[in-house]
């Protein structure tokens, strides 16, 4: 298959005085990014998904590995005509605005003074930043400056965007707001990287996530994939008496009655008529019978958990 | 002796320098021909961040508060003043522009990597080497509009001092303003050449390292005929090391003509070609490897 991003074995470990044997913060990752497709990497802290983007960007290199963008590597000038890259924090250079800044960034890509300007209007639009163009980096606000640092990222129209934790510090207004734009570019066929602590949000955007632990890939998919089938079915009820209720969660195969919804684990059709019956019988009424899903944060935490263990 | 031991240094010196550019004509070949642009952007965008720091723009108002106050010393005979003038002004040019050097370019890479301003240069098309220049090319920007700034006020001050003083028959002041010109212009050359040495300092140190190694730098440099005087009166290790550091440290004050200028002695010509020959060598040498070593360097 098609690939945009490829990421073999790749090994990152870092010596220090103190850790002569060495700290490795990526264990043999290997992933592969398809063209159209956004991926996010997902772990706690320490995991290794800071460092990944960083050789994936050329800024540090790997103990072993190998990276390829469009089958060439990050040193060719080329391959960096096609991505644009959104840092954690908006690390732009705080004395000047938000026009002068896009300016800059265009004119690293040689683009003419003509076409610079026209760009610089039509990012600060997309970003929303057009009434704030004057205004100075240090003067805006964490959401204006996390904006700046995304449309920074977008000035060659890149094929390919690495997003390191694109809503971090952001309230959730502003989270709002990223999101939108990140599913908005999504939209517009581009392949996306991203690194990101909100899981809510990556569920939103992502379309294959990659769990990282301690440097180590663990887990990878889609989140129905991750998820798995489920296995519990969630009934909702109203107006169930508590004897029934009590009576219910005897019956096989209920794990419990909470809050008028009846949980069921692996309950076959006759089990679950049984049950439906039990609640009509005990005056409630039945307003939902769902078998959800797990979210990718139960997903991420019971990954996490496995490996642990 | 030191004189022909220096042109084998300056031959060697050449030698290296055309090696070194072959071998890393992947890196200067490409950043000539791609880079020029991105080169003078990052110039641009250093020079243009500069202008609104407020300490520079301090910096310059103080001196040039110095040295309109060298019109003070009102004295003196009218040879002596101009004598004065001269050298407390060609003085503070040059101090304040070897602190100024050491501050900017001091500070330039190790903040750029620290603040992580440099991530979203990198993810560009830019190289390593080119961003490297760039910052350079802005500091030389910088440091040559402090001077032609410092320099103007001087040459202003010596200019009103000449229409104040009334000569007398034994004492005239003569502002020697051409000679003034020239070693203000040497101050700055003495400049590039500690601000490329700090660069390669800056591209492998962090920011503290590279302010005390930029400080040596001016020191040792600003005293190399003492340690050639030291290395004949040292024996062994101490002698090898004496030596090593005369070489390895640019002569800094083969650059400075105060002296000459403000006695109104005769400016050496070929002593100022030969120390702007061996300050190119040492800037050139000192890019180069910066420019190696930043490339490789994990930022």
């Amino acid at each position: 298959m098609e690939t945009v991003l490829q990421i073999d074995g790749l090994t990152k470990i870092y010596h220090s005085l103190f850790t002569p044997a060495g700290v490795k913060a990526v264990d043999n990752l290997t992933l592969a990014i398809r063209p159209g497709e956004t991926y996010s990497m997902v772990g706690p802290n320490g995991s290794g998904k800071t460092t990944t983007l960083k050789m994936v960007l050329g800024l540090i290199f790997p103990t072993s590995g190998t990276i390829s963008i469009f089958g060439k590597d990050i040193s060719d000038l080329s391959v960096r005509e096609r991505i644009g890259f959104l840092p954690e924090d908006a690390y732009l250079y705080d004395v000047f605005t938000g026009e002068e800044l896009l300016d800059f960034y265009a004119g690293l890509f040689g683009y003419p003074r003509k076409r610079r300007k026209a760009l610089v209007d039509e990012l600060l639009t997309l970003v929303g930043m057009q009434a704030n163009r004057k205004v100075p980096f240090r003067e805006c606000s964490k959401g204006m400056r996390q904006r700046l640092a995304l449309a920074q990222a977008l000035v060659n129209d890149p094929e390919v965007l690495i997003l390191d934790e694109p809503t971090s510090g952001l309230d959730p207004a502003g989270r709002h707001q990223m999101t939108r734009l990140i599913l908005e570019l999504k939209r517009r066929g581009k392949t996306i990287l991203l690194c990101s602590h909100f899981l809510a949000e990556v569920e939103e955007v992502c379309d294959r996530v990659g769990i990282l632990y301690r440097g180590a890939l663990v887990g990878e998919g889609t989140l129905a994939e991750l998820a798995g089938e489920p296995t519990e079915t969630v009934v909702a009820t109203a107006g169930l008496e508590s004897a029934a209720a009590a009576r219910i969660a005897q019956m096989p195969q209920v794990l419990n009655v909470e809050d008028g919804a009846v949980r069921l684990s692996k309950a076959t059709g006759d089990q679950l008529w049984s049950v439906l019956q039990a609640v009509h019988d005990g005056g409630g009424r039945i307003l939902e019978v769902a078998k959800p899903r797990l979210s990718l944060q139960e997903v991420f935490v019971r990954t996490i958990g496995e490996v642990q263990e | 002796m030191s004189a022909q031991v220096s042109k084998l240094i300056l031959m060697a010196g050449l030698i290296i320098v055309v090696a070194v550019l072959v071998l890393t004509r992947r890196i200067w070949g490409t950043a000539l021909t791609h880079g020029l642009p991105s080169i003078w952007r990052i110039a641009k965008m250093t020079v243009a961040e500069a202008r609104r720091k407020r300490v520079l723009q301090a910096v310059v108002v103080l001196v040039i508060l110095i040295l309109t106050s060298l019109t003070f010393f009102t004295y003196l005979n009218p040879e002596e003043q101009a004598r004065m003038i001269i050298d407390s002004g060609l003085t503070t040019i040059a101090a304040f522009g070897m602190l100024l050097a050491i501050f900017i370019a001091a500070f330039m890479i190790p903040h750029e990597i620290e603040a992580r301003t440099l991530y979203p240069i990198l993810a560009k098309p830019v190289r390593r080497a080119e961003f490297l220049l760039g910052k350079y090319l802005g500091a030389l920007i910088i440091l040559g509009v402090v001077v032609a700034i410092m320099t103007v006020v001087l040459v202003g001050v010596l200019l009103l001092q000449d229409s104040m003083v009334e000569d007398l028959a034994n004492s005239k002041f003569d502002p020697n303003l051409l000679p003034v010109l020239f070693a203000a212009a040497m101050s700055y050359c003495a400049l590039a050449v500690l601000t490329a040495l700090i660069m390669l300092i800056s591209s492998v140190a962090s920011t503290t390292m590279t302010v005390i190694g930029a400080v040596l730098l001016w020191v040792v440099g600003s005293m190399q005929s003492m340690l050639l005087d030291l290395s004949t009166k040292v024996t062994g290790a101490t002698k090898v090391l004496t030596l090593a550091f005369f070489y390895a440290v640019p002569p800094l004050q083969n650059f400075d003509f105060r002296m000459e200028v403000s006695n109104h002695i005769g400016v050496s010509m070929p002593a100022a070609v030969f120390a702007l020959e061996r300050g190119l060598l040492y800037a050139i040498v000192a890019l180069v490897v910066a420019a190696i070593f930043f490339d490789s360097r994990q930022v």
